[in-house]
């Protein structure tokens, strides 16, 4: 037999072998995943610490701890890394990791592209980084970016805070498409639809939903790009000239407010796989939770001008968007109901998981009831752009989406890294973190009402004002407290306990295979006969046994 | 674990009873309305908050009891719970039950509108007063009928309608007219007129302040309406308009405190902007005109479109106020 010439040289050569190195060039899921969920980290830490310069800055009215300029570049930057560069690639990281391995697929569809799509989010967060020392100081228009003002706020950064969104879109979208093919085609045998696990079809709608309104952000933000840069060639949005700064807030919010949805809907994917399994119990309703997915996916493209309340629409449009947001109120509700049904005659074990799941589901539905508020576009006129709204979204965003993505990391990191994060120090992160934030966000609502607006970096100094800011500030330290723990937690998980494939007795495909799994997945994938495959296996394991 | 929920709850409650306490209803409702529109939309708001706080207490209520009722105990950790996969019945009742909930808000909000949208009419034989409000970086400019012109304060009349025309000019950006006890937000945007109105109910100084972001100085971008006695209102407003035309108005203070002091100080010390005091520009009427007029680096055009009345109020302040070292 004639020796293949290829034989001798390595299958992977052996510069890319390096601990270093292997991680540059790697196109296994796992690995990409837990590249986007450490990046996300930093960005969080980043971001995180922006909330505190704020929360600093507002403890009593009339302070200088940043200035009234860098009080703007804080916020926006806050709140565009929170969202752009924090929660939808720590989400796109989760979704990396787990899809295949839950689908039983040995990688993603596209795992070249996968790279891509990483390697554009990272650079999109060197350009957001490297924005804060531009030409007059990072953007400073808040993340929503509304012109005239960002159309002829002077400075690169906001030129720059356009690019790194441009760089982003197109990793989204890369990741969005990877997404779509890899669940639509790569299930295992016997996985159908409705056996899919529920964090898989959270992600499909995620996926879908990125894939429609990404371009519709990156077309608006290319207006605004040429209408800052050749304004005497292009009028879109400033009226000088005959453009309207109303349409920029449609194009923005069409995606926007999806973009919201997009941030929750992989956490209610998660918490409906957390439940299940520390109650042991099938999820309640697996249809009606699934479906409410897609509904809720669906109806959020038809809401966005309820952002806009206030810029005069008339009242039949207003009326119009406001019944359409109250819509949604019933798919969510839904889940909510189910989540708790799952609960009702189980087993429940209160490990670090399942404590923000609970924690999740009691604050979440806070962040829905003000949203009916919100919807009622009357009561709008009084609270919009207060801190009503402030308090509303990091209830929805937070208490939602990154109490529920703290939870899936508690859950999933004996499967990443094959040790368990501490329980004891989970637990003390998720009372400092629960607490803290109830403490930072509740009194917000109260401010708004009171009649203090979001973005000022300071405030008329009424006795009430100072008191509830006071108490806000303090809250946020209890909070970045308790994020403190938890990265202690994260670094010490490097000598946690090993604890084997499946510690939490699990239902779902990921755990059949090795902590952490082999690059290939699966040396084999049991035929799929429910959404519970695992329990499935146990329950004959039993039966068998029992002879 | 399962008496955080209701530790912060507790917390939260109490909170919100000091607020009460100290300050009407601290916070737990818009603040105490003082025209019928605001008032309009302070009782859609606790109409809302009836179902609210009852699905809130629901929702919290279940979660506790089921976490408390079923958690492990003694029982071992893979023991099964109950294997229920659902019921139709329940998913029924929990999609049906917010529907009719919703439908009731969505109902009740159609139903205050007209209270809200429906500007009153005038007494018999009187016109409604109209004010043009105009959003500047970082001021509120209020135009009467008669052209008198104040900034940052607006008088208006106890017990009648005033509609309110707010813009912006459209070389300036977004700003937001709001005063809580007297209605809603509405956006001053630039090349764009929306309405709005009030009708005070009792006299004070009503105080709010702008509600979008519009740069800089935003924060301090604060408006008050003082709302006096309809004679009282009258008198005002002949007298200013006589004084506006001989040029003894408070204009020019008022300009000075809202398009100036914000970068230069109250006190023309500087700040933001460079100091006032002895400065050469403030004695030469001419170029200080179009530096109001056009500004200059950072400086915004904050007199791009005064009137000459309004220019000339402002110059002779200047130049009283801050000429030859004051």
């Amino acid at each position: 037999m004639a020796v293949d010439a290829r034989a001798a040289e390595p299958l992977v050569p052996h510069w890319q072998r390096g601990r270093f190195a292997s991680w540059l060039v790697t196109v296994d899921h796992k690995r990409i995943g837990i590249l986007y969920i450490a990046t996300a980290g930093f960005f969080f830490a980043l971001s995180g610490f922006l909330a505190m310069l704020i929360r600093t800055q507002l403890a009593q009215a009339d302070q200088g701890v940043v200035t009234g300029e860098s009080y703007n570049e804080v916020v926006t930057m806050h709140g565009t890394g929170m969202v752009f560069f924090v929660i939808v690639p720590i989400l796109a990281g989760l979704g990396n990791f787990l899809v295949p391995l839950m689908i039983g697929a040995r990688d993603v569809a596209f795992p070249r592209l996968n790279a891509l799509s990483y390697w554009l989010y990272a650079f999109a967060g060197i350009v957001f980084v490297l924005s804060f020392f531009a030409a007059g100081g990072a953007a400073n228009t808040g993340w929503t970016a509304y012109p005239p003002l960002s159309a002829i706020v002077p400075g690169n950064g906001q030129d720059l805070w356009i690019l790194s969104l441009h760089i982003l879109t197109i990793s989204s979208a890369l990741g969005a498409i990877n997404f779509v093919v890899t669940i639509h085609n790569m299930r295992t045998r016997g996985m159908t639809w409705m056996r899919l696990p529920l964090f898989v079809w959270s992600i499909e709608v995620y996926a879908l939903m990125l894939l429609i309104v990404l371009p519709v952000l990156s077309a608006g933000l290319t207006l605004l790009l040429l209408e800052r840069q050749f304004p005497a060639t292009f009028d879109f949005f400033v009226p000088t000239d005959g453009g309207s700064p109303i349409l920029y807030q449609h194009v923005f919010w069409f995606f926007g407010h999806p973009e919201v949805y997009i941030m929750i809907l992989p956490a209610f994917g998660i918490i409906s796989e957390i439940i299940p399994v520390f109650s042991r119990k099938p999820i309640f309703g697996y249809k009606a939770i699934a479906l409410s997915s897609v509904a809720i996916g669906f109806f959020s493209l038809l809401v966005w001008a309820h952002h806009m309340f206030t810029v005069g629409l008339p009242n039949y449009l207003n009326g119009w968007f406001m019944v359409v947001s109250m819509v949604i109120a019933v798919p969510t509700g839904i889940k909510i109901f189910n989540w708790l049904a799952t609960l009702w005659r189980g087993n429940i074990s209160l490990d670090t998981p399942m404590l923000y799941a609970l924690g999740f589901i009691s604050v979440f539905t806070i962040g829905g009831l003000s949203g009916i508020y919100l919807a009622a576009f009357p009561i709008d006129w009084q609270v919009h752009d207060t801190y009503y709204v402030v308090a509303h979204f990091h209830y929805v965003l937070f208490g939602g989406s990154i109490l529920a993505i703290l939870g899936g990391l508690f859950y999933w990191w004996p499967k990443l890294f094959g040790r368990l994060l501490s329980e004891r120090l989970g637990k003390w992160s998720f009372a400092l973190v629960f607490i803290g934030f109830n403490v930072t966000f509740f009194p917000q609502h109260l401010l708004g009402l009171l009649g203090m607006p979001r973005r000022i970096y300071t405030y008329r100094d009424e006795p009430l004002w100072e008191a509830y800011n006071l108490v806000s500030t303090l809250g946020s330290y209890l909070m970045g407290l308790g994020l403190l723990v938890l990265l202690v937690a994260i670094v010490k998980s490097r000598n946690g306990r090993r604890v084997g494939n499946d510690p939490w007795q699990a239902d779902t495909l990921e755990w059949y295979t090795t902590s952490p799994p082999p690059p290939h997945n699966f040396d084999s994938v049991p035929y799929v006969s429910s959404a519970r495959p695992l329990y499935d296996l146990r329950r004959r394991l039993k039966e068998r046994r029992g002879f | 674990m399962r008496s955080k929920p209701i530790i912060a709850c507790a917390a939260v409650a109490s909170l919100a009873l000091a607020g009460s306490a100290l300050a009407g209803n601290g916070g737990v409702a818009p603040v105490a309305p003082a025209s019928p529109n605001a008032d309009a939309i302070r009782e859609s708001y606790w109409f809302v908050s009836i179902f609210a706080g009852a699905i809130f207490l629901l929702v919290e209520g279940v979660l506790i009891s089921f976490v408390v009722r079923y958690r492990r105990r003694r029982r071992p950790r893979s023991a099964d719970g109950a294997q229920i996969h659902g019921s139709t019945r329940l998913e029924l009742l929990w999609t049906l039950g917010p529907v009719l909930i919703l439908s009731a808000i969505a109902v009740a909000v159609f139903a205050k509108l007209p209270e809200l949208e429906d500007v009153p009419a005038a007494a018999a034989g009187e016109e409604n007063l109209v004010v043009e409000i105009t959003g500047v970086q970082y001021y509120w400019q209020f135009r009467y009928p008669n052209g008198v012109v104040a900034i940052d304060r607006l008088r208006a009349p106890e017990g009648r309608p005033v509609e309110l025309r707010v813009t912006a000019p459209d070389w300036d950006v977004i700003h937001s007219w709001w005063i809580p006890a007297l209605g809603g937000k509405t956006d001053a945007i630039p090349g764009t007129v929306n309405s709005t109105w009030f009708r005070a109910d009792r006299g004070g100084v009503f105080e709010g302040q702008c509600a979008e972001l519009c740069a800089l100085y935003h924060a301090k971008m604060l408006a008050a309406v003082e709302v006096m006695p309809a004679e009282t209102f009258d008198t005002w407003l002949a007298e200013r308009r006589v004084a506006q035309t001989a040029g003894t108005s408070q204009l020019g203070e008022e300009q000075y405190e809202g398009a100036c002091a914000k970068c230069h100080g109250l006190a023309g010390e500087g700040g933001y902007g460079p100091l006032l005091e002895g400065n050469a520009i403030i004695g030469d009427a001419r170029t200080l005109e179009r530096l109001l007029r056009e500004g200059r680096g950072l400086m915004p055009p904050v007199g791009r479109d005064w009137d000459d009345e309004q220019m000339r109020a402002m110059t002779e302040y200047l130049e009283e106020r801050f000429a030859d070292g004051g």
